[in-house]
């Protein structure tokens, strides 16, 4: 017999992991993973830019590193997530279109167009973070504005999604998947039942061993457990660098002084001043947006006191502004908060040793629960805002 | 039902189109990053993994064999997928002497060895559980 080549119709797929009761599921977790991305992300853009309704706490000190953890690895859950629903669904990607009737073509057209924006986004947020969490940014794009736009995209398709699934996923939840006994016995043979859990657990599973082959980038014991981890916690000083002080040209004058500045008065110290400050140690993550984190004990000034000893006003925001002349994360702005919290440190040593260019010499920012980004090294001046 | 429909069609609506407005700007460097992954998917690996299922279903035909050693295949795509971005660097990205600070070869022959292991164990357990069932059957009178 030969068969002439066709494309395939939806009926031509006859796995039982091509079920509304796969992809219902697997759409409930991938919602719980885009969610959890989408909350946390959403947190980290505000963070960067805060709104003038935002603030963000100094404690638990390692609060950003933990909603930026779940950021990543709800990410790296999602890849196989995403792949076995989008398998679970591919006959209907094959659905003919009802050409005869114009009212319902259109909702057709609709409904396929909203499908196709929530699998592009979705794809594009995966792999354009899975990419930068390498550092590596093979497009032509900005990566941080890009992946905020589509974030929105997926958030929005997703909700269009569930609006038009609603009734079939309904349906497909509140009916279990362990077939009845009458089922089986009418299909001997074949069990779907027992065929469908085993792909939803593999997807599960799957997703499990993904996470937990990359969480030790932040799980401090799943270091050594995790073969993928894009980051040792390890480097010199006992953490790693980001940007080194020869890629950011760096040139610490010989006559270095750090400026302190606030309406109405201004005051400068050299190094030896600043180190004979009384000094206070304070183990704080460096939390990077990548998902990457790691503890060290810095010893330094807290910024509090170091504003109160040149008579500046506290309880302010602070700028902090780096020797670095250009690069977006040449200067930051410390919001009251932690500018008042005793633990935010400008620190002069890491892990008792003094801070080494690549970590900022002569002196950086450390605060509590901030993203690695703005935590400024090599600080030039303080500057005290209204 | 209704009420909650068209209010998740509302807010999708509206979460969409501020979206597409944040990325007006970039839409022409996105727009391939965008399409590329459904394409590749729809058209290239879906069809690849429906082969490799059907020609996997033929050569082990017991269904808990082909379970496990179906889940252990996709996990070892999972974790290549997720090396992808550690392994190759495209010439784009930024020379960053503090960055590629593992050998991450190693850790996903590392990680696919792990992988793969368990699955052998696994079969072998599955294979003498199986023996011992069949045998204490034969051994009735
Ligand atoms: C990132 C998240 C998601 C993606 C990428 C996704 C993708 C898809 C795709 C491509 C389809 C096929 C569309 C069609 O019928 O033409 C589909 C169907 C479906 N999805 Fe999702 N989905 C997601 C989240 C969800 C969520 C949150 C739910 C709700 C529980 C859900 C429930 C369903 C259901 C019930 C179907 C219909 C399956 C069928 O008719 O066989 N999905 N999904």
């Amino acid at each position: 017999m030969i068969r002439r080549p066709r494309i395939p119709v939806p009926e031509d797929f006859t796995a039982p992991s091509h079920s509304p009761l796969v992809a219902a599921r697997l759409g409930l977790w991938l919602g719980v993973a885009f969610g959890l991305c989408f909350g946390t992300g959403l947190l980290s853009h505000f963070i960067q830019h805060p709104p003038g309704w935002f603030t963000w706490p100094t404690r638990p000190v390692n609060l950003y590193r933990i909603t930026q953890g779940v950021h990543v690895l709800s990410g790296v859950a999602a890849i196989p997530l995403l792949l076995a629903k989008l398998w679970s669904v591919y006959p209907r990607l094959f659905v003919r279109p009802p050409l005869r009737q114009p009212i319902r073509l259109s909702a057709h057209a609709l409904e396929r167009l909203s499908v196709l924006v929530l699998v592009c986004a979705a794809f594009f947020e995966l792999v354009t973070g899975l990419f930068n969490v390498a550092q590596s940014y093979p497009w032509g794009f900005f990566f941080p504005t890009a992946h905020y736009a589509v974030a929105w995209l997926v958030a929005g398709a997703i909700l269009l999604h569930v609006a038009v699934k609603l009734p079939i996923a309904r349906a497909a939840l509140s009916t279990p998947l362990r077939g009845s006994r009458a089922v089986a016995a009418a299909a001997p043979g074949r069990d779907d039942s027992s065929e469908r859990r085993a792909f939803l657990r593999t997807s599960v599973g799957v997703a499990g061993i993904a996470v937990l082959a990359t969480a030790g980038v932040t799980v401090p014991w799943l270091r050594r457990a995790s073969p993928l981890a894009w980051r040792s916690a390890a480097g010199p000083q006992g953490i790693p660098i980001n940007r080194t002080a020869a890629a950011a040209r760096i040139v610490v004058p010989p006559d270095w002084r750090l400026e302190i500045v606030w309406p109405g008065g201004r005051e400068t110290l050299s190094l030896a001043e600043l180190a004979a400050l009384p000094q206070h140690t304070a183990e704080l993550p460096i939390a990077c947006v990548e998902g990457w984190s790691a503890s060290a004990h810095w010893t330094g000034v807290p910024v509090v006191q170091l504003l109160r000893w040149a008579g500046a006003p506290t309880g302010r925001p602070v700028r902090f502004t780096s020797l670095e002349t250009d690069g977006l994360y040449a200067a930051s702005t410390l919001p009251a908060a932690h500018a008042s919290d005793p633990l935010t440190l400008l620190a002069l040593r890491i892990n008792g040793e003094q801070l080494s260019p690549d970590h900022g010499y002569p002196c950086r920012l450390v605060a509590p629960s901030r993203p690695g980004v703005l935590q400024t090294k090599w600080v030039a001046r303080l500057e005290v805002l209204r | 039902m209704r009420a909650v429909r068209l209010l998740l069609l509302v807010l999708g609506a509206s979460a969409v189109g501020y979206g597409g407005w944040l990325l007006l700007p970039q839409l022409g460097t996105a727009l391939p990053w965008l399409i590329g992954g459904p394409v590749l998917h729809d058209v290239l690996v879906a069809p690849l993994v429906g082969v490799v299922g059907l020609m996997l279903s033929r050569l082990v035909t017991n269904r808990l064999r082909l379970a496990w050693v179906t889940a252990g295949l996709l996990a070892s795509a999972t974790l290549l997928l997720i090396a992808v971005p550690l392994l190759w660097r495209p010439p784009s990205a930024p020379p960053n002497p503090g960055l590629p600070d593992r050998n991450y070869p190693l850790g996903l022959a590392v990680g696919l060895a792990v992988v793969w292991a368990a699955i052998v164990i696994v079969l072998v357990v599955v294979a003498m559980v199986d023996r011992r069932v069949t045998n204490r059957r034969t051994d009735r009178p």
